[in-house]
């Protein structure tokens, strides 16, 4: 009798972290000067957008959907209350700013959420169409023009460093914006959210397997519902700290977003069909993403086939978390 | 044989009577609105040359959907297939002036060649992967739309690939000499002819209305589901490859963002022409007259002045209307 042998079951967080050292590694090796803090400042910068929209995504692939709708959302909820500024309307606070944001983008998910789990419509088309929808009514409402002015309140929370680091032989400054705050306190929230509320737990549920999870009692209509009006929100939030950040609204400002957000999500070991995934996972995948997307040339890539390589991590990605699940399967042990 | 006799009774299809009201109903709109406009031969020809590139696709879109999946890379493939048409042309010929007659049928015979291989080649990728794994086709094809667009933008470095010799140009603009019929629409009603006989006269094309219908059951009466699978994705991925042959000789340029808004017509088409998303439901007829009902639209759309991303919107509604309807007959045929 022929018996497979197993190997310790090495998880997708560990392979995640060895290929993102190797590849810092071989950046170093090609460029020592990709090692300081300059290029972590850069990194943590760079990586704000991808890290909060990946929480969102994830929130919506564990419970079961998915979500490509985010970039068209995210620039409808940019360009609103630049939109609603400038016509006087909304007062010059920064507060209100992030709440007709975030108010934006909760109205968009709950149609996103309305479509999917009262309507039953499959989560890829839906969004596919709110996406449409969102995009195509921003450009017939408000034209497709760019806003560049901040609003002096923003402008002061744009100028609002944690620290700033300044290149002794170059003399260039890299300033930490304070924003770097929001990604890590969602971070902790959707931690704790996943692992020791009952609300995390049903999303899990949920996501696993939708028929028992009903039978459980649990109300699979508002948790699919409301995962998808979470995710509207904290699009909203990161929409305008993009605003503020970059200096820039406009109605294309994040397309192409989505398919970075959901590598990034998958390469971290979030099941696709639902039901798992974690938040070091995920911070790990947005790194790799965003050090794939910053520094590829770095190691003799062009960056035209930066799509490319995020492709075929996509899938690799996509491969290794299915050829886990069967291996744990064969195990006989379950799949948390 | 009382079975029979109900199958015998049954009345018209009601879809395919809706399309043809819909498709009326638009007529009939235009006739009040701007019928000067609108019933010209000059934009009847233009309708003729536009719907073979989407309408081909759109077939694709259909396989993959009646197996019981869904072909989210076939604008990636196109664009691929595309690509490597034009490098081909550019290649063999590339001073018209000083080419012979000969050289550039061949050049144009090898390029067509190569483009539909390589849209075969990508169909079998995803065919295999999916059939292999058992992974959701949705998530193998989102990834593999990423690699091949990612391909297109690595081969050409970013801008596009322009200036192919005026003999491939006439492929999509051209007609035939002497008859005046438009060489797409020849090669449009070919594709349907193939696409027919598939559907209607070969093992294949009737097993993948029972795969997708239910896949467990098809396995366990035996059909062979793995190679119908690559079989149908290798269908879809051809038909890609000669929508991108018709899309680059249209635009006589070859880049990874053309057909960007494909995705969500060639969905709408499918969905409207009434192929269940689920899979195991579908005519030809139904699409035919869909892809008919679309460019209608789309051209009255035109006639009015009305911008692209209003009619992204408008299809973007459309779907979202057409999926609630499917949903909304097959819960009636349900209770009955």
């Amino acid at each position: 009798m022929k018996q497979r042998k197993h190997k310790t079951a090495v998880s997708q967080p560990c392979i995640l972290f060895a290929v993102i050292l190797l590849f810092c590694a071989a950046a170093v090796i090609r460029e020592p000067s990709f090692f300081g803090p300059a290029t972590l400042i850069n990194l943590l910068r760079a990586g704000i957008f991808t890290m909060c929209f990946a929480l969102a995504e994830m929130i919506v692939i564990i419970g079961g959907g998915i979500d490509i709708s985010f970039p068209a959302i995210g620039c409808v909820s940019m360009c609103v209350p630049m939109f609603l500024f400038e016509k006087g309307v909304l007062p010059d606070r920064v507060l209100l700013f992030f709440l007709t944001a975030m108010l934006c983008g909760c109205l968009f998910g709950a149609l996103n959420g309305f479509l999917v789990a009262v309507l039953h419509i499959l989560p890829l088309v839906a969004t596919l169409a709110v996406s449409a929808i969102a995009s195509g009514g921003l450009i017939l409402l408000l034209g497709g023009r760019e806003y560049t002015t901040l609003p002096e309140t923003l402008r002061a929370l744009y100028e609002t460093n944690l620290f700033v680091y300044t290149d002794r032989t170059s003399g260039f400054t890299y300033p930490m914006t304070v924003l770097i705050f929001v990604p890590v306190v969602l971070c902790i929230a959707a931690a704790f959210l996943l692992k020791y509320t009952l609300a995390g737990q049903k999303l899990k549920a949920v996501g696993g397997d939708k028929e028992a999870a009903l039978k459980a009692g649990i109300n699979v209509l508002r948790v699919r519902f409301f995962t998808y009006v979470l995710s509207g929100a904290v699009t909203g939030i990161t929409a305008m700290m993009y605003t503020t950040l970059m200096h820039s609204a406009s109605a294309y400002a994040l397309t192409g977003d989505e398919m970075l957000v959901i590598a990034a999500c998958v390469i971290g070991g979030c099941r696709l069909s639902g039901g798992s995934g974690t938040v070091i996972g995920t911070v790990l995948g947005v790194i790799l993403i965003t050090l794939i997307q910053n520094h590829l040339n770095m190691l003799g890539v062009p960056t035209a086939w930066q799509a490319f390589v995020l492709g075929v991590m996509l899938l690799l990605g996509v491969l290794l978390t299915t050829i886990k699940e069967r291996g744990f399967k064969r195990a006989g042990r379950i799949v948390s | 044989m009382k079975e029979l006799q109900i199958l015998k009774k049954r009345r018209p299809d009601g879809h395919i009577l809706t399309l043809i009201s819909l498709m009326a109903a638009v007529c009939l709109l235009m006739l009040i609105l701007n019928p000067g406009a609108y019933y010209t031969a000059k934009n009847f020809r233009s309708m003729v040359f536009q719907f073979p590139e989407y309408g081909i696709l759109a077939f694709g879109m259909m396989f993959a959907m009646i197996s019981g999946g869904i072909d989210l890379s076939l604008v990636g493939i196109m664009n691929l297939s595309g690509v490597t048409a034009a490098l081909i042309l550019l290649k063999l010929v590339p001073e018209e002036a000083a080419a012979s007659s000969g050289q550039v049928v061949f050049a144009l015979f090898l390029a067509i060649i190569a483009a539909i291989a390589v849209g075969a080649f990508c169909g079998f990728l995803n065919g295999v992967i999916i059939g292999r794994f058992g992974l959701p086709a949705m998530l193998v094809t989102l990834c593999t739309l990423q690699i091949f667009n990612g391909l297109v933008n690595g081969i050409t470095g970013g801008p596009a690939l322009n200036g192919m010799c005026s003999a491939f140009q006439k492929i999509s603009n051209g007609t035939i000499p002497g008859i005046g019929i438009p060489w797409v629409l020849l090669i449009f009603i070919t594709v349907l002819g193939f696409s027919a006989y598939i559907l209607k006269f070969t093992l294949p094309g009737h097993e993948i209305y029972y795969q997708g219908a239910g896949f467990k059951a098809a396995v366990y009466s035996g059909i062979a589901t793995f190679k119908n699978t690559v079989i149908c994705y290798m269908l879809s991925g051809i038909m890609g490859g000669i929508s991108g042959v018709l899309i680059t000789s249209h635009l006589n340029s070859a880049k990874a963002s053309n057909g960007a808004s494909y995705t969500l017509l060639t969905l709408l088409v499918v969905v409207l022409g009434g192929v269940h998303p689920d899979g195991g439901k579908g005519k030809l007829l139904g699409v035919t007259l869909s892809i008919l009902l679309m460019q209608l639209i789309s051209n009255a759309f035109t006639i009015m002045h009305v911008s692209q991303e209003a009619k992204n919107f408008a299809n973007g509604c459309l779907l979202i209307a057409a999926l609630l309807i499917t949903e909304a007959v097959k819960k009636k045929r349900e209770k009955q």
